[in-house]
């Protein structure tokens, strides 16, 4: 069958079964910036965004969720123009192999909105549902600070 | 694997959703984590409860209404809001992740109860009570909900209720070795006191023999008592779960275990007595 979802504000038709989740469905319809990892809603790898909150797709029946917003790291940012939050992992040094990036920048990017000013306690819980294997976290952290740290000296809010 | 041909019904009351689980095969759907995790093929449809306006958390006469499509998160950012719900709170933001928080609903994880659940302890001692809609409304004690089997029958779950006592003080503690691992008991405790002296107390456990048990004798240690390192260490003897063995741990280990952090409860709960 064929539906109707808002991804990235723009309404689209989707190829899926009733049973599928969102995560199959988002990557069979080209969303492949959006990764498959442990399948079990663990390593935090297919997070996107559903109504602006942070959620993994692996563990979401794409057939609930018609109705709502879904962001996916590609919403933020692109290559060519990439986020300030993107920028700051860079800056950071937050990308290694990059497969728990698009998780890591759309869960911080909840956070920011919700809170810009966060302490690393917060960013640490924000974060404790995406696993990286190569950075050691430090530097995912760091990223976050420094985007809060920008926000708050150029005065600007979490777009 | 869930069935390719699955039905999927979006009810805008709470009466239809009822009828629709009266179907053979045909189950409730809030967030939806579960249903993944155990994925029966014999499930034929799902009875969405998105459309139910079950999603809310309303404070009225003292007592708190959390509607059974609430998320964890949400639970989590009320408390933070309005400083109230903390008990609850407390033992929410500590289960799962945050990106599972925003999915696990209320509604979903009581009729579920997992045996990591961190969410019955917190609510039996908190006397909470529930909501259901079967073939008839009713209000019952979550107590009765679990020990009279309702929790087995074919419902709805409307809202659970608490009681906003500003007397009441409260803690849980899990046992996980690491902090995203399925705990393997919580222990949660309530006491209200007059002058230091405890007038209640509500000692629950789950993850036992049983699933849940309701810790009367140590209830009863600590009834007209003021809580002193004696008392504590007292306390500690009258509570005794019982636990089964598994591949990781001796039931003797989750015993002692447990019994360590019923005590290490009671003394960050010394401090606040009033």
């Amino acid at each position: 069958m064929k539906l109707s979802f808002k991804i990235n504000n723009k309404s689209k038709y989707l190829e899926l079964f009733p049973n599928e989740t969102l995560l199959n469905v988002l990557r069979q319809n080209d969303f492949t910036e959006v990764k498959c990892g442990c399948n079990e809603g663990e390593c935090g790898s297919c997070t996107v965004l559903l109504d602006g909150k942070p959620v993994n797709s692996c563990q979401v029946l794409a057939m609930s969720v018609q109705e709502k917003e879904i962001t996916t790291v590609k919403g933020i940012g692109t290559l060519y123009t990439p986020h300030l939050l993107q920028k700051s992992f860079v800056e950071a040094g937050a990308d290694q192999c990059g497969f728990c990036s698009p998780g890591m920048v759309l869960a911080s990017y909840s956070l920011l909105k919700e809170n810009p000013k966060p302490t690393r306690e917060e960013i640490l819980t924000a974060l404790d549902g995406n696993l990286c294997r190569c950075t050691g976290y430090v530097k995912i952290v760091d990223a976050v600070e420094i985007t809060a740290q920008k926000l708050l000296t150029n005065n600007l809010e979490m777009e | 694997m869930l069935h390719q041909n699955l039905e999927w019904f979006f009810p805008h009351k709470v009466e239809e959703a009822v009828k629709l689980i009266e179907q053979q095969g045909v189950i409730l759907h809030g967030g939806g984590t579960r249903i993944l995790k155990t994925s029966p093929k014999s499930i034929r449809g799902l009875v969405d409860i998105g459309n139910l306006n079950l999603n809310y958390i309303h404070h009225a006469d003292n007592h708190f209404s959390i509607g059974s499509a609430t998320t964890y998160a949400d639970v989590i950012r009320y408390s933070k809001k309005t400083c109230k719900l903390s008990m609850l709170a407390d033992a929410l933001s500590e289960a799962a992740s945050t990106p599972l928080r925003n999915r696990i609903t209320i509604g979903g994880s009581l009729k579920d109860f997992p045996i990591w659940s961190s969410l019955y302890a917190p609510l039996l001692a908190l006397n909470a009570q529930i909501e259901i809609a079967d073939k008839h409304d009713k209000v019952i004690s979550l107590e009765e909900y679990l020990e009279s089997g309702v929790i087995k029958t074919k419902h709805l779950i409307k809202r659970i209720i608490v009681v906003d006592d500003p007397h009441l003080i409260g803690g849980v503690k899990r046992f996980a070795l690491i902090r995203f691992e399925y705990p393997l008991f919580t222990v949660a405790v309530a006491l209200r006191a007059k002058k230091k002296v405890i007038s209640e107390a509500r000692v629950y456990i789950t993850g036992v023999k049983g699933r849940h048990k309701h810790c009367k004798r140590a209830e009863h240690f600590l009834l007209e008592k003021e809580l002193t390192d004696d008392i504590i260490q007292q306390a500690e003897k009258h509570f005794a779960p019982k636990f089964v063995s598994d591949y990781k741990y001796s039931a003797e280990y989750k015993e002692h275990t447990a019994k360590v952090f019923f005590s290490d409860l009671l003394h960050e709960l010394k401090g606040t007595l009033k």
